[in-house]
């Protein structure tokens, strides 16, 4: 057998004298895993998800003009995007690129006659905006915008038409700026009503077709546009090839636009951070107390063990064993367990209220192999170098000493 | 024979010789002289007691036998080679294989069976496996104790404990062993049986035996009792 092999299964005996002591310790170090592996995941999860639904908003890639970035405009699309039929056939050519969205953002009143209020509004591809994001809103009367509908058409967040009282089929008026600065109108025919989950949005946002949108700003521009490509991690590399393409644009990530994903990362990242350090520092204590017990309790046989030819290293790397052992075990269990927690939640959905939302999201936990074994290593070294600093003090203590000790 | 002179010439090579060993101790503010000025000559396959009330300096001078504890003063030399000015490390490999212990209460490993306990100062001076089990059988039957090879220490009784202990003593074939007490924590007739083992094993192995003990009965029966009062061999 070999030495190391051997000095493990002492370890392995030495754990077990104290059984109680060493499931106790186990056991913190166990809930501790599963606890950080429960967190990240869970962090993870959402970051994931984010990406995604920042990706499927804005497209993984957006093309503007360098002012649609960095200036505000004073006239409606006074940084937007011309000739974009040309760009999008441009761009559509590439071979990782799978569509391109126009987008027209702009901002006026909507009225019913009696009554007028803001809105945010997007002007929008019927035929492509739906089919590639997916069900990004939830549809609650009426149907989505058509492309080839006979007159102009809006889909309302369910707020903004509770309070025009808009149903499927009612006629209302889009009020904004044009480019020139007049202001202009439009009849529209509310087509639909839909429910992003944010109050705040439901309370003002309107889509039309982004004909209907140049149309009433009188311009033929767009705002910018939306580039799915058929790989999230094609982003970076596609970002580069486009910005190197297009010079006189500017071409931003998702992640650049998503401001909000950004923000969730730092909090949790934060939050999650301090949750780890804390069980981490309460692992290293827990470990360190048991370790330290153990090793006062054994200090005259260690004293023997040394009088007997055992180096001082060889009494360390026994006693750092034993406390990897012990932070290997837990490890191990609080994986199986974070691993059955998180299959678990597959299972049986269990629904996240978030803040500032009408609906939830279900809970899901990543399990991402590299996180489980990074989690098992540290948790591995914690535990060992825990035992190694309580040790060290004994092992090096005078044999004389160590045999006289009471 | 009590207070014999130093062997000398050539024929008598000692195992371990100590010249003029000092050891002082601060207990507090009070200087304690444990060892003032011992000369000791132990030669190979002898049986040595050490004796002397509580407090003359025996353990201190079984320490610095088994190179444990250092002396202020004095040389120690094992072989003829002096062991003085050895880092810790130098010190642990010479204990690992020249010195075998046996300790008043044992101080067997708990979680060790009794053959791996015997077999630990082998397994610590990398001896090849298949060696190893064979002397650690050897060294089990002599002592008796071949039937309880995978038994834990706590299933024996005292006296076969320090029978495993002498077995792990004298498994690596050591020079000397240094035996602290090894018969107080024991009945008179385990004591005897102890003891006559030591004398038999020790003979057979060739290893000279340093004994500390208050035992009258013991020191009658070693080739050599080294009494120690205050600090000093009279």
């Amino acid at each position: 057998m070999k030495t190391w092999l051997i000095w493990l299964k002492f370890a392995w005996q030495n754990t077990l004298r104290n059984r109680r002591r060493s499931l106790v310790t186990a056991a913190i170090a166990a809930l501790g895993s599963a606890a950080i592996l429960l967190a990240s995941g869970f962090a993870l999860y959402t970051y994931e998800s984010l990406a995604e639904a920042t990706a499927r908003d804005s497209g993984h890639l957006v093309l503007g003009t360098p002012a649609h970035f960095s200036s505000d405009e004073e006239i409606p699309l006074q940084h937007g995007l011309s000739q974009v039929n040309r760009l999008r056939a441009t761009l559509l050519a590439d071979e990782r690129v799978r569509h391109v969205l126009p987008r027209v953002a702009f901002t006026g009143l909507i009225s019913n006659g009696d009554k007028s209020t803001v809105m945010l509004a997007a002007g929008i591809d019927p035929d492509s905006e739906f089919a590639v994001k997916g069900p990004f809103l939830t549809l609650t009367a009426g149907t989505l915008l058509t492309a080839d509908a006979a007159r102009p058409q809006a889909m309302l967040g369910a707020d903004l038409a509770r309070s025009l009282k808009a149903r499927p089929g009612d006629g209302l008026t889009l009020l904004a700026s044009t480019t020139e600065g007049a202001m202009n109108a439009m009849d529209v025919t509310v087509a639909g009503v839909f429910t992003t989950g944010v109050p705040e949005v439901d309370k003002r946002m309107v889509y039309t077709s982004v004909d209907t949108a140049q149309r009433l700003l009188v311009t033929d521009k767009v705002s910018s546009l939306g580039v799915f490509l058929d790989r999230m991690d094609a982003t970076d590399s596609a970002r580069q090839r486009l910005a190197a393409q297009f010079p006189e644009l500017s071409v931003h990530s998702w992640e650049q636009e998503a401001v909000f994903y950004q923000a969730v990362r730092n909090l949790y990242n934060r939050i999650f951070g301090a949750l780890g350090i804390i069980i981490a520092v309460i692992v290293v204590f827990v470990v360190a107390n048991a370790m330290a017990m153990a090793i006062i309790e054994r200090t005259r046989e260690i004293g023997a063990l040394r009088a007997l030819g055992t180096l001082p290293r060889q009494v360390l790397l026994m006693l750092g064993l034993e406390g990897a052992l012990l932070g290997s075990l837990g490890a191990a269990v609080g994986a199986l367990l974070a691993l059955a927690a998180s299959l678990l939640l597959y299972v049986f959905p269990v629904d996240m209220p978030p803040p500032g939302r009408t609906t939830g999201y279900p809970l899901h936990v990543t399990i991402d192999p590299t996180l489980y074994a990074l989690t098992m290593l540290a948790m591995i070294a914690l535990t060992l170098m825990a035992s190694l600093a309580v040790a060290r003090k004994t092992v090096h203590l005078p044999v004389v000493d160590a045999l006289a000790h009471t | 024979m009590i207070g014999a002179p130093l062997p000398t010439g050539p024929a008598a090579a000692p195992v371990l010789r100590l010249q003029q060993v000092h050891k002082t101790y601060q207990l507090g503010a009070h200087r304690i002289d444990a060892l003032r000025g011992v000369d000791l000559c132990v030669q190979a396959g002898e049986l040595l007691a050490l004796t002397g009330p509580s407090g003359s300096g025996k353990s201190t001078l079984l320490n610095l036998c088994g190179l444990i504890d250092t002396p202020d003063a004095g040389e120690i030399a094992l072989n003829g080679i002096s062991v003085n000015g050895l880092d810790e490390t130098a010190r642990t490999l010479l204990r690992r294989d020249a010195l075998g212990f046996v300790f008043q209460n044992f101080h067997l490993v708990p979680v060790m069976t009794v053959a791996e306990n015997v077999d630990y100062p082998l397994f610590l001076a990398d001896v090849p496996l298949a060696e190893r089990r064979e002397r650690v059988a050897a060294q089990l039957a002599a002592v008796g104790l071949a039937e309880h090879a995978r038994h834990k220490p706590d299933a024996l009784s005292g006296g076969q404990r320090q029978r495993v202990a002498i077995a792990r003593a004298l498994i690596k074939r050591p020079q000397l062993v240094i035996a602290d007490e090894p018969t107080a924590s024991l009945d008179s007739r385990t004591a005897d049986q102890v003891l006559a083992l030591m004398r038999e094993r020790g003979h057979a192995e060739g290893a000279a035996f340093i004994i500390a003990t208050h035992d009258p009965r013991l020191t009658a029966q070693c080739d050599r009792v080294v009494s120690l009062l205050d600090g000093v061999i009279p």
